[in-house]
């Protein structure tokens, strides 16, 4: 059965139309891919199905349930996390604090929250971290502490919104596991962006390829990335025809 | 109960912190025994009071960052509830102050509901306007004695504990004292309660507060409730302490401005902030006031005064002078690097 159905989801910004009538399945724990270049409506798509925005037209179903009209905290509450792309940390918090805001979703006790605050640190392997301030750590650590934070809310799916963006290659390969193990020892769904490619190969099942707003592929990683229509739109017609002119010679 | 047990839980405090405030409540204990001057215990009741005001203020102000520019009308609420109560219907404080508490925090959530639909600036506009606005009806309304106030007559017997009348201010002192005791106490349980930290979570980001479940505009509600509930128990306590009320001395602009100023000034968003803050600000406002009172045509200085405050602390340190002293002590312990 589907965790989450969209169906002809479209979102406009005054003239803009940032989505197009984008349908697409994701199954009880499957790791989907969604990928696009920038400015092709990844992040918008994310905002509508958490309920940060609303859809100007369509249809999404969580887990039985149509939560088109409902409210993002409403939708958190049910079981469907996310991380932020643009995350900027500051404030009050301690990072063992920030983690159990999550935590605090599910419990009003605090010593239960702090309890499973420091479980999903050690799970993301920087139980160290919990006393610091998030701005005195550096941005790989950070990253985890956003995905702490959503996993303590118990979500059933989790949407990541470029957590590799920012990282350096041995940082990506250090997420690339931590997110295997997310999925597969504690079977939550995943639905990633990014539009550097390494990491959605690496880890999804399945791979949605979004331009200017519209979905123009779908299928296995392997086969979508020789898809003629998602090399143009990665890199442009020129390196298409160069593309074809090298498997002619 | 995990409240109870998170009130009396200090434990996140450095050692020096508590020895500090073991010493100021040593003092505040013995304060009225030891030889002082009237005017010095006006100052001491004033910085209590103060001190609760702002403790409440800090809740919506400085853990859930909502600039609040309009607490004086529940100040009036609690202490036209009590003085009416008390003139009209010889109904003790002890009666009054719950009811007030209920009305301010009634009349908070019908304010609250649309003004935290707004955002940032226009937020600590709107929250100034429905102050003077309510300012404005106690000033005409004949039932509360409209621009004269209203005053609550001597009783036969003093001291009364029930209609809290003293001829000695120690009893008033010692009274405040017990509210403030329990005010911290119930804020030392706020900041580890769950709405405690979800308002911090709002501070910082509200989009990521909703992606946590976290009802933003739900929240600011009522955190803007207990702080209304705190600024209401003062105002009770003022009508019986003053005997005197008039609109102009209870809901004006300038006491909602000081009330935010002393959190500001000492530390938003933590628990000592607005005690140090009220320990800084009351004493200032009373010599200013002297000073300036023989001068008259100065009025309104204080204003400029608590205007370049805002400003210094806008530029140099936003969590205030307990912000500085943290800063200070984490120095001076060596800068621990990031992990
Ligand atoms: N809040 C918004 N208001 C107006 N336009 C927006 C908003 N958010 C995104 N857009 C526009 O929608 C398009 C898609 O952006 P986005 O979803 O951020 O792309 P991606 O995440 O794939 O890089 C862009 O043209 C962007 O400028
Ligand atoms: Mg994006």
């Amino acid at each position: 059965m589907a965790l989450l159905e969209v169906t002809e989801v479209s979102k406009e910004f005054g003239g803009l139309t940032a989505n197009q009538d984008i349908s697409f399945c994701l199954d009880q724990g499957e790791v989907l891919g969604l990928i696009g270049p920038n400015g092709a409506g990844k992040t918008t798509l994310f905002n509508c199905i958490a309920g940060h925005f609303p859809v100007t037209r369509g249809k999404i179903v969580f887990d039985g349930r149509d939560i088109t009209p409902l409210k993002a905290f409403d939708v958190a509450r049910l079981g469907l996390a996310r991380t932020f792309q643009i995350f900027q940390a500051s404030g009050d918090l301690k990072v063992a604090e920030n983690v159990m805001v999550g935590a605090f979703m599910r419990t009003g006790s605090r010593r239960q929250a702090r309890g499973r605050a420091e479980a999903w640190l050690d799970f993301l392997e920087i139980a160290e971290t919990g006393q610091y301030m998030l701005s005195e750590l550096p941005v790989a650590r950070q990253k985890r502490v956003a995905l702490a934070t959503a996993l303590a809310t118990e979500p059933k799916l989790l949407l990541l919104d470029e957590v590799a963006a920012g990282l350096i290659r041995a940082e990506i390969e250090g997420m690339v596991t931590l997110l295997r193990r997310i999925h597969q020892e504690k079977g939550i769904a995943l639905l990633l962006t990014e539009h550097v490619l390494e990491m959605v190969m690496a880890l999804s099942h399945r791979v949605i390829v979004l331009e200017s707003g519209r979905k123009i592929a779908e299928g296995e990683p392997q086969a979508v990335v020789k898809d003629p229509e998602v090399i143009r739109a990665y890199l442009g017609d020129h390196f298409v025809k160069r593309a074809g002119e090298a498997s002619h010679a | 109960m995990e409240a109870v047990r998170n009130a009396f839980d200090f434990s996140d405090f450095p050692r020096l912190d508590l020895w500090v405030a073991g010493g100021v409540l040593a003092f505040l204990l013995v304060f009225p025994a030891l030889p002082h001057s009237s005017f010095a215990m006006t100052i001491m009741i004033q910085f209590l009071m103060f001190s609760l005001y702002g403790m409440g203020w800090n809740t919506i102000g400085g853990y859930a960052g909502q600039v609040d520019l309009g607490k004086a009308q529940y100040n009036g609420i609690g202490a036209y509830t009590t003085a009416v109560m008390m003139v009209r219907w010889d109904v003790p404080f002890w009666v009054s102050m719950p009811v007030g508490m209920a009305l301010a925090v009634g009349w908070s959530f019908i304010i609250g509901y649309p003004l935290f639909r707004l955002k940032g600036h226009y937020f600590a506009i709107a929250t100034i306007a429905t102050s003077l606005i309510l300012k404005d009806v106690f000033e005409v309304w004949d039932f509360v004695g409209a621009a004269k106030g209203m005053e609550i007559p001597i009783r036969k017997n003093l001291p009364d504990f029930l209609y809290l009348q003293f001829k000695q201010d120690y009893y008033y002192y010692y009274i405040l004292l017990a509210l403030f005791l329990v005010g911290l106490l119930y804020l030392n349980a706020f900041r580890h309660s769950r709405l405690g930290f979800q308002l911090r979570a709002i501070k910082d980001n509200e989009d990521v507060a909703r992606s946590l479940g976290i009802d933003a505009h739900w929240c600011k509600i009522k955190a803007y409730a207990v702080a209304t509930a705190f600024v209401a128990v003062v105002g009770s306590f003022h009508a019986c302490y003053n005997f005197n009320i008039e609109p102009e001395d209870v809901m004006s602009l300038d006491l909602s401005i000081l009330i935010a100023m002393m959190a500001l000034l000492g530390g938003a968003g933590s628990l000592w902030g607005p005690i140090i803050g009220a320990a800084i600000l009351v004493p200032l406002k009373s010599y200013l006031g002297d000073w300036l009172g023989a001068s008259a045509g100065l009025v309104g200085l204080n204003l400029v005064i608590y205007g370049g405050i805002i400003m210094l602390i806008a530029a140099v340190q936003p969590r205030g002078v307990w912000g500085m002293v943290e800063a200070a002590l984490a120095r001076r312990r060596g800068d621990h690097g990031a992990a």
